[in-house]
Formats: C-alpha cells, sequence, structure tokens
C-alpha cells in the first residue's frame, strides 16, 4: 500500500458536491486510521471525515473553504508505514472508551470548535495584524508596549500568526552583529516584574539630608579592628544607618507601613529589609525581623549573615517575607545619590550612598570654622499616597540627628 | 498515609467529625442499615447508634427540613439526597430556605450544616439519576458549593463543610466511589474556596472538576507525549467560595483556557469562570477561552452513547490539540 | 375524638378555674394586642408607608395568644407569611413588628426579610415562612434537636388550611410520628386557601383533622376563637410533647377579617359568612367572658390603655426610624458577615 487517495464524499443520495471546511492535518503530518483528517459541509449533514488509513499527509489539493464536486481528490496520504493505530489506553479505572469514528458531528456539539483561525475569518475579525493574520488581546497589548508590529514577524501560531510567546521571547529592536543576548534569570525576572510594579503603583518623592558620619567613624576607629578579628568582616556604615532608622521609626511609626487599598497598615515591629547585591543576577532583599530590639552590633551580624547567605542561595521564602522598611546600601562604590524603588506594599525606602571627607562648617561660640568631616547623604524615596512631605522630612532629620549625635562607642563597648 | 476508595473516605470523613462533636448527627435513605445504597456510609451505625445515624422514609423535603430545623437548633447535621438530581424534588429547602434563611432573618438564624449527595454520570442509570447539578446550587447566593476528585479531598472537604458554619453542598461522584487515593493518617480537614494545581505546564491551562479532573490529567499526559503541548491542570474543588486567584494567576501564565465540565452546555460552572477570566486576564488571553462541556441535552442511558456525551479523554485532547493555534 | 368545643362562661365569678385570671390577662392582652398592631399595620397600609405585601391575622388573634401563653420560654414558634400575630405573641417589640412591614432600620430584620419573613429569635420565634408547608419539616427538625440533645422543648409550628394539601405537610406529619417528635402541628383553618373555598380543593371536610389518622395521630379540632379553649388545647399537647409522647395535629376553626393578604379585598367570601364570623369576633368575645367572670373594667382598660399607647408609641418610632444603610445588602449572606464569593 503506498498512495491512498482521498476524495470527496458523498453524504448523501443526493449530495453533488461538498466544502471542505477544515482540515485537520497538514502535508507532512501523520494521522492515524479513523483520526479525523477534515471537516466537511454539505446541504444535508455536515460531518468530520476519518482517515481511512495509518499514514502520512503528502499532498493536501484542496484548500480549506473550497467546494468541490463529490469524488474530487483532497489529499493524499502514504500509508506504506506500517504502525499500529493509536488507541486510547486502557489503564485507568474510569469509564472512558474512545469515540467512534465516522459518527455525524452537529455542529452545536460542545468542545468541538473550529480552530481559531477559521472562526475569527467568518466573522471577519477586525483585529487583525498587516498580514491579515489574528491579534488576540495579548499580542495587542504586548505590541503596543513595546512597539513592535507583529505583521513584520513569522509568528508560531496557526497560519502564521504571531503569539503571545512570540512576542515574548523576542527582541525588543532588531539584533546587531556581536549582540550578545541574555536572557532574564528568573530573579531578574522577578525584580523587573516588582519594580514596573512598584512605580506603576506608588508616586515616589525623593527626599535626601546630608549627615555628618564623625561620630560613626570615631566609633568605628575605635571598635573596628577588634571587630574585624572577631567577627571576621568589616564594620561598615550601613548598620549604624540601619539603627537609626529604626530608631527614628519610633517616633515617625507611619513610615514602617504598609498600603492595603485605602488604609494605611502601620506596622508594630520593624522587619528591615536589606537589599543585596547579587552581582549582575539581581536584587534580592532578605530581612532582618523584629530589627528594633537589635542593638547596632546586632544588626551588624544580621546584615552581614543575610548577605552572605543570600549570595549563597541558602536562605528561604520565610527570609525575604514579611519586610516592613527597606535599606538600600550603594556605599561602597560611591555614589552620591540614589532614587531607591519601594519595596511594595511599604510607604518607603532608604538608601545610604557614599561617605567621603569633605570641608564642613561648624558654628561655635566663637564663631564658624571650617573642619574635615565624613558626610554621606542618606536619602528616602516615600509613596506620597501614604504620607506626605513634611513627615518623611522629619524623620529624614531624626535619622541624621542620630547618625550625628549618638554614643556609637558605646553601643559597640557592649559587645551585645 | 493510607489507600482508601473515594466511598470508605466519604464513611471516613463522616466518622472523624461524628466522633469529634456529638452535635454531628447523620440522616438519609438506605445510610444507616444498608450503609448507603453506594455503599459510601457503611460501618456508621455500627459504630455510633441509631440515635445519631438515622434511616429516613422517601422524603427529601423531610430531610432537609428536619436537618435545617436542627441545623438552626444547636445540632451540625449531615443530611444525604442518594442522587443529586432528587435535589429537584426538595429544591425548596435547598434554595428558598437553607440558602435564604440567615440573611432573611439578618443573621439571627444559622442554617451549619451538609448536604452530600451522589452526582455525575458513568452509571447508565439515565437522565434523571446522571446529571451533574453543581452549577445549580453554584447559582443561589447562600450555598457552599464543593466537588471533591480524589479520596483524600472526599474526607477533607467534608470534614471542612462540617466544620462550617455555613450551609455547604457536597457533590460527591458517583463514578470516582471506587475510585482508590491517598488519604493522610489520623485528622484529615481540608479548606473551602482552595482550588489545587495538579499539574504545571506553560502551554495552556485547563480547569476541571470532580470526574473530568483525571480525565483533563489523562489527556494533559497524552498532549505532552504525542503533541507538545504541556497544560497546566487545576482542580477547581470549591465552586463557592471560589479560588479565583488561583485560577486566574494560570490562565495569566498561559495565556489559554480550557474548561472541562460534565454539566450540561448552558451556564455550567466554567462559563462562570470563563466570563471572570474574560474580564479579569482579557489582556494575557492569546486564544478564545474554550469550554468542553457536555451538550446541553437530557443524558442518554445506553453506555455508547452516555460515554460519547459527557467529556471523554480523546475529546479533551482532540478539543485542545486543534486549538492550539 | 377531640377535647375543644366552645367553653361557655359558667359564672360570673368564676375565673379562677383550671386556667384563672392572672393567665386569662396575658391571654387578653396579647389578643388585644395583636388586633391593635395589626390595625395599626393596614392603617400604615393606607397611608402608604407599609410597602409590598402583609397577610394580616385579624379574627385569628385566639389561636396566636391561646398557643404563645402555653408555651415555655425555650420553646419554638414557627409561622406561615401570616406572622404577625405568632411574632407579636412570643414577645418581639412592637416596632420591630411595624419597622419590618415598613421597611425600616428599626424593623426586626432591618428590613432584610420583610413581612412574610419576620422572625425574632431572642424570643424563639424562629421565623415566618413564605413558602406553603415549608416550615413544617424545619418545626419538625428542631423538635429533633430537642429530642437528640435531651432538653424538653416543644416546637410548635402554625399553618393554614392550605398547607394541609401540599407534599411538605405530608412528609412533615409521617416523619414527626415516625420518630415520635415533641413537635405541635397547628392548622389555622379559615376556611379559605387564598382567595378559593378549602372545601372545594381538599378530599375530606376537616383539612387537618381528617387527616391525623393517616399518621396514627388523634384527631383534634378546637374553636380557634376562644382563648380559653385554645389555652387549653395547647397546654395539653405541650405537655404531651414535653412527656415524649410524640406529635400532635390540631385544627382551629377560625375566620380572617379581611383578605388573604393587603390587596385582596375578600369579594369572594358570601356576606352572610363573612357576618357571622364577624359576630364571633374573638376579641369583644373573649373581654365580655372576662367582663363575665367578674374582672374589673379598670384592669382591662388600663392594660387597654398601656397597649395602644404602646402601638402608638412604636409607630413614631417607627416613622423616625431611618431606611436600612444600603451595606446591608452584602451582610449576612455567610456566618463571617459577609457576601464573598471569592478571592
Amino acid at each position: 500500500m503506498a498512495a491512498l487517495d482521498i476524495v470527496m464524499p458523498q453524504l448523501g443520495e443526493t449530495v453533488t458536491e461538498g466544502t471542505v471546511t477544515a482540515w485537520h492535518k497538514k502535508v507532512g503530518d501523520r494521522v492515524a486510521r479513523d483520526e479525523t483528517l477534515f471537516d466537511v459541509a454539505t446541504d444535508k449533514v455536515d460531518t468530520e471525515v476519518p482517515a481511512p488509513a495509518e499514514g502520512v499527509i503528502t499532498a493536501i489539493l484542496v484548500e480549506a473553504g473550497a467546494t468541490v464536486p463529490v469524488g474530487t481528490k483532497l489529499a493524499i496520504i502514504d500509508a506504506s508505514s506500517g504502525a499500529q493505530s493509536q488507541s486510547v489506553s486502557g489503564s485507568t479505572p474510569l469509564p472512558n472508551p474512545p469515540p467512534q469514528g465516522g459518527r455525524e458531528v452537529r455542529k452545536s456539539m460542545e468542545g468541538s470548535p473550529l480552530p481559531l483561525r477559521e472562526r475569527d475569518r467568518e466573522r471577519g475579525s477586525r483585529h487583525q495584524d498587516s498580514k491579515g493574520r489574528p491579534l488576540s488581546p495579548a499580542v495587542r497589548k504586548l505590541a503596543k508596549e513595546r512597539g513592535i508590529d507583529p505583521g513584520k514577524m513569522d509568528g508560531t501560531g496557526a497560519g502564521g500568526r504571531v503569539t503571545r510567546k512570540d512576542l515574548e521571547e523576542r527582541a525588543p529592536t532588531a539584533p546587531a552583529a556581536g549582540d550578545e543576548r541574555i536572557p532574564f534569570s528568573r530573579i531578574r525576572k522577578l525584580t523587573a516584574e516588582h519594580m514596573v510594579r512598584s512605580k506603576a503603583t506608588s508616586p515616589h518623592v525623593l527626599q535626601a539630608v546630608e549627615a555628618e558620619f564623625h561620630r560613626v567613624d570615631r566609633a568605628r576607629a575605635a571598635h573596628g579592628e577588634a571587630w574585624r578579628e572577631r567577627e571576621g568582616f568589616t564594620l561598615t556604615y550601613l548598620p549604624f544607618v540601619a539603627r537609626a532608622a529604626c530608631l527614628a521609626i519610633a517616633d515617625f511609626p507611619r513610615i514602617n507601613a504598609s498600603v492595603d487599598g485605602d488604609t494605611l497598615v502601620v506596622h508594630r515591629a520593624i522587619h528591615l529589609g536589606i537589599a543585596v547585591d547579587l552581582g549582575l543576577d539581581g536584587l534580592v532583599v532578605p530581612v532582618i525581623r523584629d530589627a528594633a530590639a537589635k542593638s547596632a552590633p546586632a544588626l551588624a551580624r544580621a546584615i552581614h549573615d543575610l548577605a552572605a547567605r543570600a549570595r549563597k542561595n541558602q536562605l528561604g521564602a520565610d527570609d525575604y517575607a514579611g519586610g516592613t522598611y527597606t535599606i538600600s546600601n550603594s556605599g561602597s562604590f560611591g555614589t552620591l545619590i540614589t532614587a531607591p524603588i519601594i519595596n511594595q506594599p511599604q510607604v518607603a525606602v532608604l538608601s545610604t550612598d557614599g561617605v567621603k571627607k569633605k570641608p564642613v562648617v561648624v558654628e561655635g561660640s566663637d564663631g564658624d570654622t571650617i573642619a574635615i568631616r565624613p558626610v554621606g547623604i542618606i536619602a528616602q524615596s516615600f509613596d506620597h499616597r501614604a504620607i506626605d512631605g513634611a513627615y518623611s522630612a522629619a524623620f529624614l532629620r531624626r535619622v541624621k540627628e542620630i547618625v550625628e549625635t549618638r554614643d556609637w562607642i558605646a553601643d559597640f563597648a557592649q559587645q551585645e | 498515609m493510607a489507600e482508601l476508595t473515594y466511598r470508605d473516605a466519604v464513611a471516613a470523613g463522616i466518622a472523624q467529625e461524628m466522633e469529634r462533636d456529638e452535635r454531628v448527627v447523620f440522616l438519609g435513605e438506605d445510610v444507616a442499615g444498608a450503609g448507603g445504597v453506594f455503599k459510601s456510609t457503611v460501618g456508621l451505625l455500627e459504630k455510633f447508634g441509631p440515635r445519631r445515624v438515622k434511616d429516613t422514609p422517601i422524603s427529601e423535603q423531610a430531610i432537609l427540613g428536619a436537618a435545617m430545623g436542627a441545623a438552626m437548633t444547636g445540632l451540625r447535621p449531615i443530611a444525604e439526597i442518594m442522587f443529586s438530581d432528587f435535589l429537584a424534588v426538595c429544591w425548596d429547602m435547598v434554595a428558598n430556605e437553607i440558602a435564604k434563611t440567615r440573611y432573611m432573618s439578618a443573621g439571627q438564624l444559622a442554617c451549619p450544616l451538609v448536604i452530600r449527595t451522589a452526582n455525575g454520570a458513568g452509571s447508565r442509570f439515565g437522565a434523571q439519576h446522571s446529571q451533574s447539578v453543581e452549577n445549580w446550587a453554584m447559582s443561589v447566593p447562600g450555598l457552599k458549593v464543593v466537588a471533591p476528585s480524589t479520596p483524600a479531598d472526599a474526607k477533607g472537604l467534608l470534614a471542612a463543610a462540617v466544620r462550617d458554619p455555613d450551609p455547604v453542598v457536597v457533590f460527591e461522584h458517583k463514578s470516582l466511589y471506587p475510585v482508590k487515593g491517598e488519604v493522610p493518617d489520623g485528622e484529615h480537614v481540608d479548606k473551602l474556596g482552595t482550588a489545587r494545581i495538579l499539574r504545571q505546564g506553560g502551554d495552556c491551562t485547563i480547569i476541571a472538576l470532580a470526574l473530568m479532573v483525571p480525565r483533563a490529567l489523562e489527556a494533559a499526559a497524552k498532549l505532552e507525549a504525542e503533541h507538545g503541548i504541556k497544560a497546566t491542570v487545576v482542580d477547581v474543588r470549591s465552586l463557592v467560595p471560589l479560588d479565583t486567584q488561583t485560577i486566574l494567576t494560570e490562565v495569566s501564565r498561559t495565556g489559554r483556557l480550557f474548561t472541562v465540565e460534565e454539566n450540561p452546555r448552558l451556564c455550567g460552572w466554567g462559563a462562570e469562570i470563563a466570563s471572570i477570566a474574560a474580564e479579569e486576564c482579557f489582556y494575557d488571553l492569546d486564544a478564545p477561552i474554550l469550554r468542553i462541556t457536555t451538550p446541553h441535552v437530557p443524558l442518554p442511558s445506553a453506555d455508547a452513547l452516555e460515554d460519547a456525551t459527557i467529556p471523554s479523554v480523546s475529546r479533551i485532547v482532540e478539543t485542545i490539540s486543534r486549538n492550539m493555534g | 375524638m377531640a377535647e375543644g368545643a366552645r367553653t361557655k362562661a359558667r359564672s360570673k365569678t368564676g375565673a379562677n378555674d383550671d386556667i384563672g385570671e392572672a393567665t386569662r390577662l396575658a391571654l387578653w392582652r396579647s389578643q388585644f394586642l395583636i388586633r391593635e398592631a395589626e390595625k395599626r399595620a393596614y392603617d400604615l397600609f393606607l397611608q402608604n408607608l407599609v410597602k409590598g405585601t402583609s397577610h394580616l391575622s385579624l379574627g385569628q388573634e385566639a389561636i396566636a395568644a391561646g398557643f404563645a401563653t402555653a408555651q415555655r420560654k425555650d420553646d419554638w414558634t414557627f409561622a406561615t407569611y401570616r406572622g404577625h400575630a405568632h411574632t407579636l405573641a412570643r414577645g418581639a417589640p412592637i416596632e420591630g413588628v411595624l419597622g419590618e412591614l415598613m421597611g425600616r432600620d428599626c424593623g426586626l430584620m432591618h428590613g432584610k426579610g420583610g413581612s412574610m419573613h419576620l422572625t425574632s429569635a431572642a424570643n424563639n420565634m424562629m421565623g415566618s415562612y413564605a413558602i406553603v408547608g415549608a416550615h413544617l419539616p424545619i418545626a419538625m427538625g428542631a423538635a429533633w434537636s430537642a429530642q437528640y440533645r435531651g432538653t424538653d422543648q416543644v416546637s410548635v409550628c402554625f399553618f393554614g388550611d392550605g398547607t394541609t394539601n401540599i407534599g411538605a405537610f405530608h412528609e412533615a406529619l409521617n416523619m414527626a410520628a415516625v420518630w415520635k417528635l415533641p413537635v405541635i402541628f397547628v392548622c389555622e383553618n379559615n376556611l379559605y386557601m387564598e382567595y378559593t373555598p378549602i372545601g372545594q380543593v381538599t378530599a375530606v371536610p376537616n383539612p387537618a383533622a381528617d387527616r391525623a389518622s393517616a399518621y396514627g395521630l388523634d384527631s383534634i379540632i378546637v374553636d380557634g376563637n376562644d382563648a380559653d379553649a385554645v389555652f387549653r388545647i395547647a397546654r395539653d399537647a405541650v405537655a404531651r410533647a414535653r412527656r415524649g409522647e410524640g406529635p400532635s395535629l390540631i385544627e382551629a376553626k377560625t375566620y380572617r377579617h379581611s383578605g388573604h393578604s393587603r390587596a385582596d379585598p375578600g369579594k369572594y367570601r358570601p356576606d352572610s359568612e363573612v357576618k357571622e364570623w364577624l359576630a364571633r369576633d374573638p376579641i369583644p368575645f373573649y373581654r365580655k367572658r372576662l367582663a363575665d367572670f367578674g374582672i374589673a373594667e379598670g384592669k382591662m382598660r388600663a392594660i387597654e390603655d398601656e397597649i395602644r399607647a404602646a402601638v402608638d408609641a412604636a409607630t413614631e418610632t417607627c416613622k423616625a426610624s431611618p431606611t436600612p444603610s444600603l451595606d446591608l445588602i452584602e451582610r449576612d449572606v455567610w456566618a463571617d458577615g459577609g457576601a464573598k464569593w471569592r478571592n
């Protein structure tokens, strides 16, 4: 058995012609015996026509939509392969026998609709690309967002239509020679999603104060070496700023809050998120729970521990959950100022940047003098739905005050 | 973990709740002495006695009325309506009385009761003993509705239903009674209003209920093996409350939604979910939402006819594979 | 056959018989309250302050009063949509009843249920039911609960003559009898099933009492317009139920003064029939009996004045009460007070 002709059947005594309404297979497809090959419509009945034998479709001679006389050759099957036709697995204990081949199918039989392309063509869908291929809602949205014309692409969908997946996997611009395409890692994707959503959700306002870190530096000088020896890592500015933020939150509790619809949820505990850079692989924000109860040394340890474990991918979902306020630290890179993006659903995020020696004016009872002090900008992005500038500014002023005037040496002397 | 049949899991669930709470009582036709016409309540009479496990006359309105009156006055009854088709006989009790009494009394009266009933086709019993009518219950405000697909869920959702202070209709599937599955040992209580993702795949999302769940899973396996289509399968489990978030998340992820529903076409449960998805996931949809349902006919009795009427694995595979374009 | 022909006044000073003066005054208070409140409800309808439909118990007061007085506080009452009388008789506040009819926030159910669903669970008035017959199995279920829990509470269920032909009536009677439940089924036979004489659509002359034997129960008929007669029957039936002797089916013959519902002027009833029954109006009848028993006019007048004042005060309260807040629309579908069906 080799080439098998498939012809337009006569589906009634007086029927002289039929219309192939849809092909269920294309050239090159394998078809099983009794598997539906095409749909036909006549003036008496609409039906599905099964393949008479197993084989590969080598030619389709009449396109879908065409009306031809009974007996017209429609397709050719190469039936020379010897594989068994498929049978439905009987290994389930449930009643589930296979459907009978060649049965008459009423058009209204639910669950057997025409493929997408056919239906849209029938109804003259308004949403088509320049090549007449249908555009789904997802594709229309993505195409608009990315400024892509689907008509200029080849899609993987039925009839070559551009699918959502095609757009999602496509580069935004035509690649130039030498370009490297780096797919987003999972963390990158999640970060990207979160950042876009955060900006879309909260109207961000940036405020900053310039703080003098000389008392902090004195503490670092006094205890730094012993600390490094004992703990194995350097004491940076971050734990000091973190402690100052926690203390300031006590006076300005609405900074430590979340937005839930029309409600501001002010959190009692401070679960402090520390942004940890995973070195080009994205950003994660593990959370120090009950940070308010922790001293500056305890915060220093917690920050170091979380960052280290985050970089080694040793943290779990619980370590990232429940944050109420976040600090982002770019200081080691010496940046001037950063406008951080709020970690939803929190209402504010703090950024500490580079601390560097600058000349500052020191007011004295004998008049002003110039001194050299380590100075850095502490900035906060806040959600203007939830709080206003005055409140945020007062909070920042308090943070600055604590950084500049607290007895940090004493904090670290206690070896907590 | 133990392997139990779905029917034994039902009995175990009732027993678990009756042991835990003296207020739980159980009534229905042939449920006590005979252990139920589907043998789903075997052993309960022996264990708890005729005061707590009661055979009733053939009086559906009285069965549910008694359950309601008892629930309003301190008990936690489980009432069996033998075939879900018979809910039509006492539909006043279900829809007008039990569902509405808390609301009409502004919270003065409560109906913490469970109606459990055998739903669905496959037994060749004909049109009046084979219907899937979970959509009837879904459409009445004031009723919670679940339809377990596994023995574990049959026990766990029944237990959750008994503990729920609102009226819950539990649609067991008569064709699932002999199916075996792992059921956790000890106390097992599930949560109403939660769907379960049974399989994850990025190409399309199939949502199904009760008997259609194992069929959807089998279809998904075939779709992957034979067509390279990777489907997510979600067992809806609870129609009211509806776990819309789980379902919509999976629809958004794949952009394609297929429902597999045993109820007849019009106003099936999938129509509601399709509507919600069209509204809330519109811009994630890459293809029209398709419902695979029983056609809008009463169910024929002959085995060949019945099997070809309710959605089969091959119809699911066929429909989905032809609509991935 | 029954106890319960109409009790005739025996002596002018015989108030302290098996019923006693105190109970009689209670029976009077209850009937008079119902009469005044129902008259007020009708007036308020004419002023378009009572909305929707209302089914008044004018003429049927003795039944509600007789049973309520015989019941214990923790016994339950279930009624039909003609339930204002029973709700008041169990002690629900007048402004709660009138307010519900007027769709105001002070209504017993804040306007959620309306006239046909009056409920006062605090007084164990477990609802008025609009679907004919539905509450009979429910009342039976409450009785089952009492039997199960070993309390000796009794469930009393009121319904009309038309109910005796609906399926739920038969299912409830049968199950109550088989399980020997402490439930009393009281048929208020006012001779008309809505607009049709009950005799035209029922196979037996006494629609409830003649069905009793089908359920192994005694046939009991009582003059529903004589509160003393009703009270005696009620007391005995309740006592029997409390002793675990099972259900009773009682047919109380009565008549309603107005139409089936407010909208019905009742023109389908022959004038002579209406006239005959109005002459047996339970209210003047009972007042005369109390007087014949030697109860002082002043005592009765005091009760009546008090009730009239209370009905007036309640009317003013209702008129001043706001319409219910719109957020009640999505409250109390579920036990958590809300209406959420999805997350």
